[in-house]
């Protein structure tokens, strides 16, 4: 108990609160939008906005640290906490709004959207919702793509010190985290507009296509956060336009791409993002795969028109790459070959420090080079050998790290599928799931061909789906270190 | 303000880490990976891999966008070479770490401009004069003295006799006038007073004042002042040599050493120094040397621990002032509660005095005060800065800081509630690690 007292909960509470504030603050948008299009929506948005509002408001007012340091355990367990408790919250306007969901699938679809799964709960066919409950699951994908704490590093200057930096390195996805200003605010400023700008860029882009004003701004929230969110209108506009279908590609391809990266291209240092291997081999994964995805559906017949030979893979293995998880029309009949080819993108994933979900290219390559050099040392016991990433070579102790999240993420994958086999599920359709849920791609298991989307899943499997979709937006460590010994005592 | 530092030894580390926690930018440039990632793990900065004379690394560290730029790695050289690169690439003020005088010397200085080095820190340099200064006023802990010391802080530490002791502050002021209790250290720990506030017996008291008052303080507080004379040293270090080369024949200084070697050619630097070979943690060759009778021991040993119990063994044996260095910093306060009457630690004086630089980039004393927890500072007083606006007491000052005296016109004052601090004053200012920024926002 003694160390659990250790850890600093008022301050903890404090910042939850500003958190907090800042979902409430995001709210007014939905409500705003419910009564532009005259829906009742408003109200239950508005309710809840108010509850976290004051939820908020009390944690901040009424905690009271006696000390305003945030180690790693506060910054882990608060990060942790923090995306479940946006959910909790998240999910309140669609319990009690129009969309009237039961708690278990309003938590799933609110942990889908912030983790940028964007895997559903909601049947084909159910009735269409209403424009506020929209707006609200592409802005939750979208306040999830870039991180809820990196946003709150921008805006909250009290977390401008080495406490904020220990919750910027358990939120961003990566294998190191590089800073790009010196300070985490301005880091954390520059991350965020980048992809703020990126994202206004798409959606007048979609604007000045075939889609309405309110649909490319939510499908802009879905594809930049590679979350995969579409309005109806707006899903049938990308797929019928090669305009849209294109455009979209591009953002979802920019939204797999390490953002530091896209950083030093706008400051014009060119020699860094040419120096850098992982985009290159990024690139040539999407050539190669989309080249197989056209072959494997030439050779068997599969087309209908010459799209589902050319954009259609390209959009396809970018959406999967990059784990957004649009699925092109008639994705499901592309057979067998191309759905094995799935299951390698989900688990490779983007790269790492972009919005995209999944292992991460820049984990595989560490895992090639490091099993390389093993394979090299076989025949030659003395040479010395080295993982050198981007021309500089990487510390055993960080290649070592690598290698146990790689295993660790397939132990969670395995755990995963084998609970939902034993809750009565096909085999493949369980481990197709865990497997698109930690990789935050949220392809439905009607890929596999089990029923629509997660729709006939029961409330405890869609449970283990939400708890995988957040191991594997905080890639895994940031959870599960939560959960050991270690943690909870000293 | 953006800071490169060019070298994360122990002076450029703790340098960053000390100015992460004050809000400034900082970028920390080295060439060994497993230091940055150490800094970079656990503290609010910004590390870049490379060489420091690198034309590549100091533009990757965008030296040329820096306010200032430090070089501080262990060779002067490189410092130099590192400044003289960052200055042509557009920084806009250079500070290089040396470890020689000649750097130092005025008539250098157009050379050392023309090099790109702006200002230079020579912590041996600061350690010999801090030492000077605690010698010269045994009866103190530290002092600080501004405008040829018109206005003066000292650190005491008061016994149960004092005269003061147990009294509150508002009585005191009643009583005495003309003294400003600026802070109070007590168990490890630096307060910023209130009247009510009690000084206890063992507390350090940083009182501030007029000189023409010394003598009365020193009564209140229950010293006496002795002249130092005798001043024995265990450990030729660069700072021994530099306090004997400086002291010149106000101190006859005795130094012990146990590297014969060093000891054979230590004559040639210090001629009026005698000169002992041996191990000064046998008391024996304290005794040999003069222990009993010396008026000050000085430990400057590579080693904190021996300093710190040397230094007390020196004490047993009757040196009635000590000075030890303390290069841990964890130490310095432990060092403090055993009664070692000054601690010498150079980081905290490169830090202070690099310090002094952010705060007032022309700042005309170059005397600073190191503290563990605490700075104090002399700073000018611009027009329309902040803290013009009202009477102190009317500002608002945040309790991390107070303002304790000034000087107008030439003549030194202390503060009160009442002063309203004008345009050109220069102001002493107790300030507690971590405020630094509030000051730079009040002044600027």
């Amino acid at each position: 108990m003694a160390a659990v007292n250790r850890l600093n909960i008022p301050m903890l509470l404090k910042v939850m609160g500003g958190l907090l504030i800042i979902e409430g603050a995001f709210m007014a948008l939905p409500v705003a939008v419910a009564l532009h299009y005259g829906e009742s929506d408003w109200l239950p948005f508005l309710i809840s906005a108010c509850v976290t509002a004051a939820l908020g408001t009390v944690f901040r007012r009424g905690a009271r640290p006696g000390r305003s340091m945030l180690g790693k355990r506060e910054s882990y367990l608060l990060t942790g906490t923090v995306w479940v408790v946006f959910s909790l919250l998240g999910m309140l306007p669609l319990i009690i709004g129009t969309a009237q969901m039961d708690a278990s699938d309003a938590f799933f679809e609110a942990m889908s959207g912030f983790t940028t799964t964007g895997a559903t709960v909601r049947a084909a066919d159910a009735p269409p919702l209403s424009h506020a409950v929209m707006m609200w699951q592409a802005l939750m994908q979208w306040l999830g793509g870039m991180g809820i704490i990196l946003f709150t590093l921008a805006v909250i200057p009290g977390l401008n010190s080495s406490g904020g930096m220990q919750m910027f390195n358990a939120e961003v996805p990566g294998i190191t985290h590089d800073k790009i200003m010196p300070r985490i605010s301005q880091t954390a400023m520059s991350l965020w507009g980048i992809y703020a700008t990126l994202t206004l860029v798409l959606a007048l882009l979609l604007w000045a296509g075939p889609m309405g004003p309110f649909d490319a701004v939510c499908v802009a929230f879905g594809t930049m956060s590679t979350g995969g969110y579409a309005t109806p209108a707006g899903a049938e506009a990308i797929f019928s336009s090669t305009y849209s279908t294109l455009t979209v590609t591009l953002f979802m391809l920019l939204g797999g791409i390490n953002f530091t990266l896209i950083f030093n291209a706008i400051m014009g240092r060119w020699h860094k993002v040419r120096a850098n291997d992982i985009l290159r081999i990024f690139l040539w994964c999407i050539v190669i795969f989309t080249a197989m995805f056209a072959a494997s559906i030439a050779l068997t017949h599969r087309y209908t028109d010459w799209r589902d030979l050319s954009v259609g893979p390209l959009f396809q293995v970018v959406s999967t790459f990059t784990s957004t998880g649009y699925i092109w029309p008639g994705f499901q009949g592309w057979g067998q070959f191309v759905l094995a080819l799935t299951f390698i993108m989900m688990f490779s994933g983007g790269c790492a420090g972009s919005t995209s979900g999944g292992a991460k290219i820049d984990r595989l390559l560490y895992l090639q080079r490091r099993t390389a050099n093993e394979l090299h040392r076989c025949l030659y016991p003395n040479s010395i050998l080295s993982v050198r990433i981007n021309g500089a070579i990487q510390s055993p102790e960080l290649v070592g790290k690598v290698i146990s999240f790689l295993a660790l993420y397939m132990i969670v994958i395995v755990v995963g599928g084998v609970v939902l086999a034993a809750m009565g599920l096909p085999t493949v359709d369980s481990f197709f799931s865990a497997f698109a849920c930690i990789s935050n791609t949220g392809f439905g298991a009607s890929v596999t061909g089990y029923g629509d989307d997660f729709t006939d899943m029961p409330a405890a499997a869609t449970m283990v789906l939400s708890a995988l979709m957040l191991i594997g937006r905080l890639e895994i460590f940031t959870i599960l270190v939560l959960f050991t010994r270690s943690f909870w005592r000293r | 303000m953006r800071i490169v530092i060019a070298g994360a030894g122990e002076v450029g580390s703790h340098l960053a880490r000390l100015l992460s926690t004050e809000q400034q930018d900082i970028i920390v440039l080295d060439e060994d990976r497993e230091r940055l990632a150490r800094l970079d793990a656990n503290y609010n900065l910004l590390t870049v891999a490379g060489q420091p004379t690198s034309f590549d690394a100091l533009r990757e560290a965008r030296a040329g966008r820096a306010d200032l730029f430090v070089a501080v790695t262990p060779y002067e050289s490189c410092n130099i070479v590192a400044c003289g690169i960052a200055k042509s690439l557009g920084a806009k003020c250079t500070v290089a770490r040396v470890s020689h005088y000649g750097f130092m010397d005025p008539a250098n200085e157009a050379t050392m401009r023309s090099m790109g080095v702006d200002r230079l820190i020579y912590p041996e340099y600061l350690a010999a004069r801090e030492i000077i200064t605690a010698l010269e006023h045994s009866w103190v802990r530290n002092w600080f003295e501004i405008h040829d010391g018109r206005i003066i802080l000292v650190g005491v530490r008061i016994g149960p006799s004092a005269p003061l002791a147990n009294m509150q502050l508002k009585e005191f002021a009643a009583t005495a006038g003309n003294f400003h209790v600026s802070a109070i250290r007590r168990n490890h720990e630096t307060i910023i007073p209130r009247g009510d506030d009690r000084m206890e017996p063992g507390d350090v008291l940083y009182i501030t004042t007029l000189r023409d008052n010394i003598p009365h303080l020193i009564e209140l507080c229950g010293k006496t002042e002795r002249h130092i004379r005798r001043v024995l040293v265990m450990g030729a270090s660069k700072i021994a040599i530099r306090l004997c080369d400086m002291a010149g024949d106000r101190f006859r200084f005795t130094i012990i050493d146990n590297d014969r070697e060093i000891c054979s050619r230590l004559p040639e630097k210090c001629p009026r120094a005698e000169i002992f070979h041996g191990d000064a943690r046998d008391i024996d060759v304290l005794l040999e040397a003069g222990a009993d009778e010396a008026d000050a021991f000085v430990a400057l040993s590579p080693s904190s621990e021996s300093n710190i119990l040397t230094t007390l063994t020196a004490k047993e044996l009757g040196a009635p002032k000590s000075v030890a260095e303390v290069e841990d910093i964890q130490f310095i306060r432990q060092a403090e509660s055993l009664g070692i009457s000054t601690v010498i630690n150079k980081k905290l004086l490169a830090t202070s005095s690099i310090f002094q630089l952010l705060l007032d980039a022309d700042a005309s004393t170059s005397k600073c005060l190191a503290l563990a927890d605490a700075e104090v500072a002399e700073l000018e007083v611009h027009a329309g800065a902040k803290i013009t606006a009202a009477a102190v007491k009317d500002l608002r000052l945040d309790r991390s800081m107070t303002l304790a005296g000034l000087i107008r016109d030439g003549r030194g004052m202390l503060i009160t509630g009442n002063t309203v601090i004008q345009p050109g004053d220069r102001v002493l200012l107790f300030c507690l690690a971590g405020s630094l920024h509030k000051v730079e926002r009040l002044f600027r």
